[in-house]
Parts: C-alpha cells; sequence; structure tokens
C-alpha cells in the first residue's frame, strides 16, 4: 500500500498543476448544473397563442380572455383568416391558433352548440399533447361558466352526477421538472468524469513512455490500478458534493434520504464506470480512441439510463438493452434517494444489479490491463 | 541476485508478430560487470528484446534468465533487479524534479527516509539542486536523460537496461551520460545497452551486431575490427550487415 | 484552387481515410444512435404501472375500474394493497399512480352532482404525472358520458393536430437527432484535427512554410465538410426510409442548410481546437460544452418557450436550435426559404463569428 500511496500523491500533483483540469472538473459541472436545472422542462408554457376571431361578439372576447388569463398561453396576434394562421403556424411565430366561427354568439345563444377550432402544431408531440390538455381544461371551465351563466345550472348540475379526479402530486407536488433533473445531471456528471479521466490519464501515461517505466518496476498489477482510480475516485466524490451544493443552495433541492447511502453506493456505481475507463484505455492506443470509445459508451448510457425519457416507454427490445447499462440502476438510486428518501431495502435490486456489473466490469478490465505490453 | 553464471542468459529466443520474426532464434551471454552493447538498424529487433527481457513482453519460444530469474515465470523477481530507461521520455514532465525522484523511490518501495536521502544525494550529483522545484519540462534534453537514469536507479538494481538513450542529445551531453554508465560499471553493475551510434559502441566492452531479427556478429570490438579486416565499428557494421544479407 | 490549398486538402483526407477507427466511428455510430434512440425517445408514457385500491366494491366501483383498463395506457399491477404502506408501493417503484374509489362511491354518485376519486401520481417525473393525470381524467369523462342521460354542451372547442396528426414522436426527434448528432461530431473531428497537429509538431512544420493561416483553416475544414455532410444525408435516408419521416419541402434546400449547418459545426470545434494545448483538453471541452448544451438547450427535447428568458437567448446561440428549426420545419411543415432566412442567417453569423475569431487566434498563435 505505501506505493499507492506515491502513485495516488503523484496523480493529485498531476490534475491539480493542470489549470484547465481544474476548471473542467469543478467549475464547468457547476455551470451545468445551474443552466440545466433551468433549462431542463417538460412543462410546456408560454405557448405561443394566434386568434382568429371571425364573429367579433362579447361571447367570442371571452373566449379570447380565457386563453389569455392563464399562463400557460402568451396571446400573440390578432388574425385576419384561417390562412393567415396557418402562415403564422408555417412560420413557427405560433404554435396555437384559435379559430371563432361566424354568428359564434348567436348559435351559443340559441344552444346549437357552436364549435370552435383550435390549430396546434404538432410537430413536438409532447408539448402537443400537453397543449392539447391545456385547451380541453379551458373549453371545460368555459362550458360550466355558460352554463351558470345561463341560469339553467341548477336545475341541470342536479340531474348530472359526474365522478371527478383529484390528483395528488406526491414527491414533487409543484411538477417541478428541476426535481427529477438534479439528481439525473449529478449522475451523469459523475459517469462521465470517472469514466473520461482514467481512461485518458491512462492512455496519456501510454503514450509519453512513463506507463512502460512503470510497468518494469517492481509495482503489483493492483497497486497500479488503486493508484490510478483512487484519486479519481476522490475527485468525482468532490464534484459530487459541488453537485448536491449547487442544487442545494440554488434551487433548494436536498437529499431527502440518506447521504451515507447515496455515497457508498456512488462508489459501487463508479466501479463499473472506472472499470469501463481502464477498459477503454487497454484498447486504445491513443487519447483520441480512448476518448471516442468512452463518448460513444458516454452518449448510449445516458440516454438509455432514464434520464429523459422513463425506460417503461420504450420498446421491449430496447429496455432489454438498458439492463446492460450502469446508469440506468444509479438514476433510479439517485433519484429514489434524493426525492423520495427510499431506503436501502427497496434499492436492493438495483444495488445487486449495480454491484454485479461493476464487479465483473471491473475485474475484466484490470485482467485486461496487464502489466506487460500487448 | 542469483549468484551462479551469467548476468543475462538467452537461449534460442524468438518473439513473433503475426507473421513477422521481430526477433528470430537468439542465443548469447552477458557476463557480470560487462558493458553489453546491441548494436542495429532501426527494426532489427533490439527493442523487441530489451522488452523481452524486461518482462514487458512474452517470447514465442526460446529461454533466457535475467539475474538468475526465468523471463515466463520469475518477471516479477526480475524486475526488483534491474533498471529500464527506454527511447522515450519516463519521467513526468509536469512534475518537478524534486517529485518526479520521490515518485519513483516510492514506486521501487524506498522508505520516506530513504528517499529523501536518495534526493539529496541524486541533486548534488546532478548538480540539480537549483533547479530541484522546477517542472522536469524546463530542463535540457541532456539533463533529463541524467535525470531519467538516475531515478530509474534508486533501487540500486544488479542490471541496467538502456534502449537507445542518448537518441537526440547533443555529444557533449552524451560524452557525460557514458561517464555515468562508466561509474555504475566501476560499482559492479552490469549494463546492457543498444544503440546506433558507432562511437558509443566503442565504449562497450562486447559488441552483438543484429540485422533482421538475427545476430550477425558478436565479440569484443577490438576483435571484431579484426575478423571483418575493417578500421572502424563503422566499417565492421557495413561488413556485418551487407554480409548478412548476402548469405541469406 | 490554390496548389497549396489542395496540397494542405489531400493530406487531410488521407489523415482521415487512413484512420480505419475514425472512419467507422463516423458512419457507423450515427447510424446506430439514429436508429437506437429514434425507437427508444418517448416522452409519451405508456403501460403506467398502477395499484388500484376500492374500498366501495359496488357495481359502480367496478365498472370505474372496468374503464381505466379498457383505455390501454394503465396496467393493473396491484389491487387493494396495503393501505397503510402506499408510500412503499412508491418507493419500490412497482406502481407509478395509485387510485382511490372512496367507501361511499356508490352513495354519493347517486345523490351528488360530483363524486371525487383520489389519484396519487409519483410526481417525481413531472412530465408522466401530467399524462398519468390527464389520461385519468379521460376515464372520467368517458364514465361521466356512459353514465349520465344527457351531458349539456352549451359549446365545444375541437383540437386539430396539424403537421404530425398522429403525434408520432419520431417525427419529431429524428430531424432533431440528425441536428445534434451532426453538430457533436464535425465539432469533436476538427477540434482534435488542429490540436494533434500542434502536439505532434506538426503545425509549427506547416507554419513556416509560406502558408496563409486562412489556407490552413479552409483546407483543414473542407474534408470535414465533405465528410460531414455525407454523414448527415446518410441519416437523413435512414430517417426518412427506416422511420418513414416525410420530408414535405424542398430535399434541395434541406440539403444546402445542412451543408451550412456542417460548417457551423466545424467552425466550433476549430475554435476550440485553437485556444486550447493538448487534444485532452480539446476533446474534453468539446464534449462538455457540446453534449449537453446541444441536446438540452436546443429544443431537442424540452421546449425553449418553457425556459427562463436569459437561457432563451442563450439557446440563439446555440447552432443546434436554429438547424432544429429549419430541419423540422422543411421535413415536417414543408415551408420554404422565405420563412427560414432568420434561422439560416443566425447559422451563418454564428460560423462567420466563430472562424473569425479562431482565425485570429491562429494567426497570433506561435510567435
Amino acid at each position: 500500500m505505501h506505493r499507492v500511496l506515491y502513485l495516488v500523491q503523484k496523480e493529485f500533483r498531476q490534475i491539480l498543476r493542470e489549470k484547465a483540469f481544474i476548471g473542467i472538473i469543478f467549475v464547468m459541472p457547476f455551470i451545468q448544473i445551474v443552466v440545466l436545472g433551468f433549462a431542463i422542462t417538460t412543462d410546456v408554457k408560454n405557448v405561443t397563442l394566434g386568434v382568429v376571431d371571425y364573429d367579433k361578439s362579447s361571447a367570442s372576447r371571452r373566449i379570447i380572455d380565457a386563453f389569455d388569463k392563464t399562463s400557460s398561453f402568451i396571446y400573440m396576434y390578432n388574425l385576419e383568416s384561417e390562412k393567415a394562421a396557418q402562415k403564422k403556424l408555417d412560420e413557427g411565430l405560433i404554435k396555437v391558433a384559435i379559430i371563432i366561427p361566424e354568428n359564434f354568439e348567436r348559435d351559443l345563444r340559441s344552444a346549437h352548440a357552436p364549435v370552435v377550432q383550435a390549430l396546434i402544431d404538432g410537430v413536438d408531440g409532447n408539448s402537443a399533447g400537453v397543449a392539447t390538455a391545456y385547451v380541453s381544461q379551458i373549453a371545460r371551465k368555459l362550458q360550466i361558466e355558460w352554463l351558470q351563466d345561463a341560469g339553467v345550472a341548477p336545475q341541470v348540475l342536479s340531474k348530472m352526477h359526474l365522478t371527478q379526479i383529484e390528483p395528488r402530486m406526491l414527491y414533487n407536488a409543484s411538477l417541478e421538472s428541476k426535481n427529477n433533473i438534479i439528481p439525473g445531471i449529478i449522475a451523469v456528471l459523475l459517469t462521465m468524469i470517472t469514466a473520461f479521466l482514467t481512461g485518458m490519464s491512462i492512455v496519456r501515461e501510454k503514450e509519453i513512455g512513463t506507463l512502460e517505466q512503470l510497468m518494469v518496476t517492481p509495482i503489483k498489477n493492483y497497486e497500479l490500478i488503486l493508484g490510478k482510480i483512487i484519486p479519481f475516485i476522490i475527485v468525482a466524490f468532490l464534484l459530487m458534493l459541488v453537485g448536491i451544493l449547487a442544487g442545494g443552495l440554488i434551487f433548494g433541492i436536498w437529499v431527502k434520504g440518506s447521504i451515507v447511502l447515496l455515497f457508498a453506493l456512488s462508489i459501487l456505481f463508479s466501479l463499473s464506470t472506472l472499470g469501463l475507463g481502464i477498459f477503454a484505455s487497454t484498447v486504445s492506443k491513443t487519447q483520441q480512441q480512448a476518448m471516442f470509445i468512452a463518448w460513444f459508451f458516454a452518449i448510449f448510457a445516458i440516454l438509455l439510463s432514464g434520464f429523459f425519457i422513463p425506460i417503461q416507454n420504450m420498446p421491449d427490445w430496447v429496455q432489454v438493452v438498458t439492463y446492460l447499462n450502469p446508469l440506468r440502476y444509479f438514476i433510479v438510486i439517485i433519484r429514489e434517494i434524493y426525492l423520495k428518501g427510499t431506503p436501502l431495502v427497496y434499492l436492493l435490486n438495483e444495488t445487486l444489479a449495480m454491484g454485479i456489473f461493476g464487479l465483473v466490469t471491473f475485474t475484466l478490465a484490470s485482467l485486461r490491463f496487464h502489466k506487460r505490453l500487448s | 541476485m542469483r549468484s551462479n553464471g551469467y548476468a543475462v542468459e538467452v537461449e534460442n529466443l524468438t518473439r513473433i508478430f503475426g507473421d513477422f520474426k521481430a526477433v528470430n532464434d537468439i542465443s548469447f551471454q552477458v557476463e557480470k560487470g560487462e558493458i553489453f552493447g546491441f548494436l542495429g538498424a532501426n527494426g532489427a529487433g533490439k527493442t523487441t528484446t530489451i522488452r523481452m527481457l524486461c518482462g514487458l513482453l512474452l517470447p514465442s519460444s526460446g529461454q533466457a534468465t535475467v539475474a538468475g530469474f526465468d523471463i515466463y515465470k520469475e518477471y516479477e523477481k526480475i524486475k526488483q533487479h534491474i533498471g529500464y530507461m527506454s527511447q522515450k521520455f519516463s519521467l513526468y514532465e509536469d512534475l518537478t524534479v524534486r517529485e518526479n525522484i520521490e515518485f519513483y523511490g516510492g514506486v521501487y518501495g524506498l522508505s520516506r527516509k530513504e528517499i529523501s536521502d536518495r534526493t539529496k544525494e541524486l541533486l548534488d550529483y546532478l548538480n540539480l539542486n537549483q533547479q530541484a522545484d522546477h517542472l522536469t519540462k524546463s530542463l535540457p534534453v541532456g539533463w533529463k536523460q541524467r535525470l531519467a537514469l538516475s531515478t530509474a536507479l534508486l533501487h540500486n538494481p544488479p542490471i541496467i537496461f538502456l534502449d537507445e538513450p542518448t537518441s537526440g542529445v547533443d555529444p557533449v551531453s552524451r560524452r557525460n551520460f557514458w561517464l555515468l554508465i562508466y561509474e555504475l560499471v566501476e560499482q559492479g553493475k552490469t549494463v546492457f545497452v543498444t544503440t546506433h551510434f558507432m562511437d558509443e559502441a566503442e565504449y562497450c566492452h562486447r559488441l552483438s551486431i543484429m540485422k533482421d531479427g538475427r545476430i550477425e556478429a558478436m565479440g569484443k570490438p577490438r576483435e571484431l575490427k579484426i575478423k571483418y579486416s575493417a578500421d572502424n565499428l563503422n566499417d565492421v557494421f557495413l561488413k556485418a550487415v551487407q554480409g548478412g544479407a548476402a548469405n541469406e | 484552387m490554390n496548389k497549396t490549398l489542395s496540397s494542405i486538402i489531400k493530406k487531410e483526407f488521407r489523415h482521415i481515410l487512413r484512420d480505419k477507427q475514425t472512419l467507422i466511428i463516423i458512419f457507423l455510430m450515427p447510424v446506430m444512435m439514429l436508429i437506437l434512440f429514434g425507437y427508444a425517445i418517448n416522452l409519451e408514457m405508456q403501460n403506467i404501472k398502477t395499484a388500484i385500491v376500492d374500498n366501495s366494491k359496488t357495481p359502480q366501483s367496478r365498472d370505474f375500474i372496468e374503464k381505466i383498463i379498457s383505455v390501454n395506457f394503465f396496467r393493473i399491477v396491484s389491487v387493494d394493497p396495503d393501505y397503510n404502506n402506499l408510500e412503499s408501493l412508491f418507493q419500490m417503484r412497482q406502481a407509478n399512480c395509485i387510485v382511490v374509489i372512496p367507501y361511499d362511491f356508490a352513495r354519493k354518485l347517486d345523490h351528488q352532482p360530483q363524486t371525487k376519486v383520489q389519484l396519487l401520481i409519483d410526481a417525481s417525473d413531472p412530465n408522466a404525472a401530467n399524462y398519468i393525470n390527464n389520461y385519468l381524467n379521460m376515464v372520467a369523462n368517458l364514465y361521466n358520458l356512459d353514465h349520465n342521460d344527457f351531458v349539456i354542451q352549451p359549446l365545444s372547442v375541437e383540437p386539430r393536430l396539424l403537421y404530425n396528426p398522429d403525434m408520432k414522436s419520431a417525427y419529431f426527434f429524428v430531424p432533431g437527432l440528425i441536428a445534434v448528432i451532426i453538430l457533436l461530431i464535425c465539432a469533436l473531428l476538427t477540434s482534435i484535427a488542429i490540436v494533434r497537429e500542434k502536439e505532434n509538431g506538426t503545425l509549427e512544420q506547416i507554419l513556416v512554410s509560406p502558408v496563409k493561416p486562412i489556407h490552413i483553416i479552409i483546407g483543414k475544414v473542407l474534408p470535414y465538410m465533405m465528410i460531414g455532410f455525407l454523414m448527415g444525408l446518410m441519416i437523413l435516408v435512414i430517417g426518412h426510409f427506416w422511420f418513414g419521416v416525410p420530408v414535405a419541402g424542398s430535399v434541395v434546400l434541406l440539403n444546402l442548410m445542412m451543408i451550412l449547418y456542417v460548417v457551423t459545426g466545424l467552425s466550433f470545434g476549430l475554435l476550440i481546437s485553437t485556444i486550447t494545448k493538448s487534444q485532452q483538453i480539446a476533446m474534453m471541452a468539446t464534449l462538455v460544452v457540446t453534449i449537453l448544451p446541444t441536446i438540452m438547450l436546443s429544443g431537442f427535447i424540452f421546449p425553449i418557450a418553457s425556459m427562463p428568458l436569459p437561457l432563451q437567448f442563450v439557446s440563439r446561440l446555440i447552432p443546434a436550435t436554429h438547424f432544429l428549426e429549419i430541419i423540422r420545419s422543411i421535413m415536417l411543415k414543408g415551408v420554404g426559404i422565405s420563412e427560414l432566412y432568420k434561422q439560416a442567417g443566425a447559422l451563418a453569423l454564428i460560423s462567420l463569428v466563430l472562424l473569425g475569431v479562431s482565425m485570429k487566434k491562429f494567426s497570433t498563435h506561435l510567435e
């Protein structure tokens, strides 16, 4: 172990001497958490709205007001015709156009049930779905208001027997995306830093020849590997701490469950990423190759982890692929501990899968990383 | 080191990469306390041989012992008895001189006290006290070379392998480097060195000339000059290499 | 073409074509990414794991449950779990939501205009929570229509989805993926191109020859431009024929825009390469400043309009934002250049600024 200490010391000296590294390791993650924490939102807000009012009556104005009043829509244009609305939609200047037909007020009063059209830009399927739901909500509200106004309400309502859904949102009452995203970003940053930096630093030593020099010393294989990964585990944890503090101080999102458990499981997770990093370094000759390999894995790992896209929405064969992704398990673990305070008992499956994955990759990589050249 | 026999003993050693025979059935012995030179053009198989002897590369066939240890089974023991320096630089350029010495000392398993003693000794010896806390990359090449050699010897090994240690160094630095090698031999160490400089070959006690993975000629510089009836080693080298080609 | 320039271009092509691994990564990886993600990215909730607590146990409540099953979005994983331990269902991730039907459901339904059904949702994923809430409201509406003789609707609003009437995720994400992939790979390729020469010392060699910095830059950009364009074309073809994403507008215009965008991506990489010293840092920097922002701030998945205002400005500085608007508009809406000149102009402007800055950095680099 004596030798490992010297390796660790050397690694830290090199890290601290490279100013750009410190920037990349600590400042960038901070910025990313701040920027992305604000940016990533699947909420649909500020939907730009155009209105074509063929009726120009008090009833039609009430419809426009109803849309204008909600924070979901921004009233942008009063348009001449459906054709003009279509053009604005084409240009992307509005996402929704409301078209109120002629004689709207008259039909309404004579109980002819007029139809208001809502043209919705469906390019973004998700936002379009949410916008459609907003439109329906506003429509429902208008219907009830109108019933009450017309004075028919009490009699009619007494004959109607409706069920009504009363939703209760647990763990994230205000439905804010950032609650979900911050733990995810921390997990992703941890993955990238551990996998990239270990791989890169080994290949760098290969390129400049110091690795060969180390290989002819009496140092043991496992000492060499420990000497490489201990510094990066420490860096990764500092980084995680920076991330947790940033998430807490800026977004007010603190770890709800056990921080000790979170860190312990993060170490277990790092085994997998460090193993992959070492593996990438053994199969590549140059830093460029190592980077490409690590990058390749990172992209797949992130998108197939459930970070943005729930895994249960994917086709079955893709779901099978995700079981090979260690980040998939860690994303669940970090979110559960962060948001729900879930205890270890309920995370055993993930922990076990991640642990096995980590041990296997780490062992295989270490065996491959032999003290001999090819 | 096991006391019996040679410092290095090689028998029918062969290394094949794909269908290319980098080292082809070579045999030789190196006496203790000898400077043994490996002479050859680039790609002749010198580096491959050294790497096999240092336990960096497994041979395809043949036998070899270094310091009495078998290179197949006991390569970890070999590593405690050898120093190695390659043509590529082996120091961390982003660490200071002192940090490099400290690091390699630690890697070779020296205690803290030994490290600090050795560091002081080395800095005095190499006259690097002024630059001790400068980054290694700021040193001139010749100094780096001598520092690299000294750090590779921190554990006081009896056998030293040098793979083209002086490529890219000016003549004065090269001379200083060889003075250092002579001092090591005086201390009773064995030096195994590859080179393609003929004047350096003159410094060796014994030489072997390699071509296409084979040893074409071997002997003391003086003997070789007589054998090939040449005035200098340059001619010896050319004749040995061309003669080898004619034989094939 | 200038002779020095053509020799630089030739040399660069040789570098690229000789490195088989890089070639494979350039051409194979985008295809794999497109196909896998084309299938994987779907934000619409399916197979919602649902637990039901039926405290009423009446024909009415059973009918309500039937309705939930009939809409196909919900998968019932548990009926009548331990009421005191509902939260552990969420913590074990066995359920996305729990429907609680009150014990007086049937009685209230007969006598009151409104009867509440409680819906507990694991809202740690807010998007999923929204979907679940909307779906269950839909179920309630269906139930209400079935169980009332009349529901008066004085007016109705009829939503009509344009450009993508079936709300296919692939229509939205495939063009987006093309934009993301092109930028990432182009920036990465060039950022290492110059730094590699810096590290090898070959840059110095070129700089002492009578070559103008602009020639070096053009010589670097042109070969990668062709490769980037080929790659873009390849994934476009796959997107169209494999995923059936239509190209409603002009194919020629789309390709021209793609060339412009490739140039932007390459200039981005060039700038990074001129200000970094080692390949390692160049790559790290490229990855950090391209991957996450391009995926997250460009509107690729997350709507820009929902971001805070300062970030909306930042997103305008990201080339992918503009190209995403262009490629989606051309492919799905079929609009022409008259609607897209602003975005095209923005891309051109970003490229010019990036190229200008890197040229300035570059010419003063070795002193």
